[in-house]
């Protein structure tokens, strides 16, 4: 009872959020005026940064989410705000949106645990370093490279690191060693190295002592310290990153750390390594206890994903019928009108090739980014991942419903045009609601493909289902498990809406056939009298 | 029969050609107020698609089709308000299949003269009963045997109060035992002195049912007249060798 109304209250507050951002939709500077501290992080990416339900330890509070942020990173940002006498808000983000929230103004300041290296200073600047780290190979204790001591004793060993960081590149340095596909986050590391699939993955010694603390069957082998190992010095380090041009907030931020001593610095790490999330008690049932630590946050992430799903499938759909029509209207007669047509359906023939061609995963970013960056509009990202769906299976169903239209008999055109109904009659009474009923089952497919499809929309930190489980596994590190669950979950609504739809075009199919309570034999012939014909 | 010789649908010169493929050449005909026209000849001969060009479910390539003196292939021509008064009768059917009997009689009375509900129902009844259908009115086109559906189509399109009622061969996709229904639908309605224009292949009703018998074959009309006239003594050469092949079933 509890977690439905949480559930219904959460649904509430996004449609009122959506509503409010969707006329509220500020550009960037005059949000910079506001005594706000837009930080950018994954909060997925523990000691530096991770999520958590509460408020507990001092966490800082997700905008957009009822969920809150802590960590190293988030105890420096709150140095930094106080200092700024600014309230500081996490942004959650995607470890590859980062820069683009940046540049796009959507966030103040990164701080993400993210090395300053040359090609990231191209783009963004960078303050000076809030951190110093050893980079180190994390490997099983029993592993035959546990006890290696120089760079050539990685030979044959299958190694990752995290995607887009510098650690990936330092595998190269590692003479022998056979580089895996690198992975989005520590928590799908460790349980590669724990499966077996990989025999270790290149990070920082701080990912090496959290680890420890809830494995204590692994050991870092340190690289700083061989011979012939090379790493800029901006690269050991990670700074906060500041949008190019903005001078008086890099020098702000720069005064404040230099107030930071070694000695907290230090001390904050270590607070964060020990409150950091751990892997669940094995006291408790996996599934009762992940349910009531995160059960809210699951039925949140159903309810985005259902209302991004339904809310793009009917607005797909009116967009669908709406060019589905515009496509289907006969060539007009006269010259002008014609070429007028020819235009329009071109565009629309653009749309839908242009929607269709492309993955909708990056038609959500360079829309997202896009119009930050090009026109400073910081549109709310449930709206702008709602657009996105609804024109994405606009861009289907228009096809759908043009085939829908196109297919039905040619004799319904010609019977209501000899009954001289205009061509808009003809459409809406007769011609579009067969359309619409044979082209319901396809409807139905395209709803279930978006219940799926907008998973993509992780990519703009949608906090849809499986948005929401990737954030449950990485920090419960119990990724089977939560993946079967989320998987459950999409089967559950997959299926359910497959059985309504069924039972609708049931309902609209009708009876086979039509009783008489009569007797239908005297009925068959025609009445011989009473014809007489009206003129 | 009606004698008044007042002229409602004259056709003059009128072509239609398909690319190179030349469907009608040159037919001209009067359609007279009161006239049961039957139309026939070979298949290919072009009939449908002159009943068709009548109504401009086809454009004639060449040609006028004047409507009490007007050429409806005029530019700024009120083409609906003319289909409103030629109704037409197809082949398939063509009920549409989203209404109901009723709806079906009802939608062209609402949407294109602009008659309320409850007139429209009312007419809608009466013609569902002059047909004997009044029993479905609440039933679906999917529901109904093919004759049913074409007495209903009947009951469509009088329902309209058309000037001329168009016939595309109502009889040719029915199973035989339905076709006897459907004819003498029509013979009923030709009593009220509905004007008519049938294009058939029951040749024994167009001989007792018609009043101008037009026979059309490759594109032209080769010959034309009376009943008795094309029936009984047929000149051309061509219509002989057509109703030959009929003599001995249907007469």
């Amino acid at each position: 009872m509890k977690s439905k109304t949480k559930w219904l209250t959460a649904l509430l507050m996004l449609v009122f959020g959506f509503i409010i951002n969707a006329h509220l939709a500020n550009p960037v500077h005059a949000a910079s005026k506001e005594p706000v501290l837009k930080i950018g992080m994954e909060a997925n990416y523990p000691p530096y940064n991770w999520t958590q339900t509460n408020d507990a330890n001092g966490a800082v509070p997700i905008d957009g989410s009822k969920q809150y942020a802590n960590g190293y990173d988030v105890q420096i940002a709150k140095i930094i705000g106080k200092k700024l006498h600014r309230k500081v808000v996490v942004e959650k983000t995607e470890w590859d949106g980062l820069l683009p929230a940046l540049t796009s103004g959507k966030i103040d300041l990164i701080i993400a645990g993210m090395s300053p290296t040359a090609e990231r200073r191209k783009a963004i600047n960078f303050t000076e370093p809030y951190r110093k780290g050893t980079f180190v190979v994390i490997v099983n204790k029993n592993s035959k490279y546990a006890k290696a001591k120089t760079l050539n004793d990685f030979d044959g060993a299958k190694l990752t690191a995290q995607q887009g960081t510098l650690h990936y590149d330092l595998i190269k340095q590692l003479k022998g060693a056979k580089r895996q596909p690198a992975m989005r986050d520590f928590s799908a590391m460790r349980q590669s190295l724990n499966s077996g699939t990989i025999d270790g993955y290149v990070s920082e010694d701080i990912e090496y002592t959290s680890y420890k603390a809830v494995n204590p069957n692994v050991v870092a082998i340190n690289l700083n310290k061989m011979s012939g190992f090379h790493v800029d010095a901006d690269d050991s380090e990670t700074s906060i990153g500041v949008k190019k041009g903005n001078t008086q907030l890099l020098n702000q931020v720069n005064a404040i750390l230099a107030t930071i001593s070694n000695k907290k610095r230090a001390q904050l790490m270590n607070t964060a390594i020990r409150e950091q999330p751990q892997a669940t008690s094995k006291h408790e049932n996996w599934f009762v206890s992940m349910m009531r630590r995160y059960g809210s946050m699951i039925l949140g992430g159903v309810g985005m994903t259902l209302l991004l799903a339904l809310i793009g499938t009917i607005v797909g759909f009116f967009i669908g019928l709406l060019v589905g029509i515009i496509r289907t209207i006969p060539t007009p007669k006269s010259t002008g009108k014609r070429w007028f047509m020819k235009v329009i359906d071109w565009i629309l023939a653009v749309y839908i090739e242009v929607f269709r061609g492309t993955p909708m995963m990056v038609q959500a970013a360079v829309f997202y980014y896009g119009i930050a960056q090009l026109w400073h509009i910081n549109l709310n990202r449930t709206v702008a991942a709602l657009i996105i769906v609804s024109i994405n299976t606009g861009a289907y169903l228009s096809e759908i419903i043009r085939g829908g239209i196109n297919a039905t008999p040619k004799g319904q055109f010609e019977a209501a045009q000899a009954l001289g109904m205009k061509h808009s009659q003809q459409m809406w009474q007769i011609i579009l609601p067969q359309a619409i009923r044979n082209c319901l089952p396809s409807i139905t497919n395209e709803f279930i493909v978006n219940i799926k499809d907008t998973s993509v929309l992780s990519i703009i930190s949608v906090s849809e289902l499986f948005f929401v489980g990737t954030t449950v596994a990485s920090q419960t590190f119990q990724f089977f498990q939560t993946y079967l669950i989320i998987s459950a979950i999409y089967l559950i609504l997959t299926f359910s809406i497959t059985r309504i739809f069924n039972l609708i075009e049931k309902k609209l199919e009708g009876p086979r056939n039509y009783n008489l309570m009569a007797n239908q034999i005297q009925l068959a012939d025609p009445k011989e009298a009473g014809l007489e014909h009206e003129q | 029969m009606n004698n008044n010789e007042e002229n409602i649908l004259k056709v003059e010169h009128l072509q239609k050609s398909y690319g190179n493929h030349q469907v009608l050449r040159d037919i001209s005909f009067d359609i007279n107020k009161g006239e049961i026209m039957t139309i026939i000849g070979p298949s290919g001969g072009g009939k449908s698609t002159m009943l068709r060009c009548i109504n401009l479910l086809e454009d004639p390539t060449e040609g006028k089709i004047l409507f009490y003196g007007d050429n409806i292939l005029a530019p700024k021509y009120d083409l609906n308000h003319y289909r409103s008064k030629v109704g037409m009768v197809f082949q398939q059917f063509n009920l549409f299949n989203n209404k109901n009997v009723l709806q079906n009689c009802m939608i062209g009375q609402e949407s294109v003269l602009g008659r309320s509900k409850t007139e429209a129902e009312k007419i809608a009844r009466e013609n569902l009963q002059k047909v004997g259908m009044e029993a479905y009115a609440e039933a679906k086109p999917a529901q109904l045997s093919g004759g049913q559906q074409q007495r209903v189509a009947i009951a469509r399109a009088i329902s309209m109060n058309p000037e001329v009622l168009l016939f595309d061969e109502p009889t040719s996709a029915l199973d035989p035992e339905m076709v006897g229904e459907v004819l003498k639908t029509m013979s009923n309605l030709a009593k009220t002195g509905l004007t008519m224009v049938i294009v058939t292949h029951e040749m024994g009703f167009a001989r007792d049912i018609s009043n101008h018998v037009v026979f059309m074959s490759d594109g032209v009309i080769t010959e034309q007249g009376t009943p008795d006239q094309i029936f009984n003594h047929p000149q051309e050469e061509k219509t002989q060798k057509f109703l030959r092949n009929f003599r001995n079933e249907q007469f």
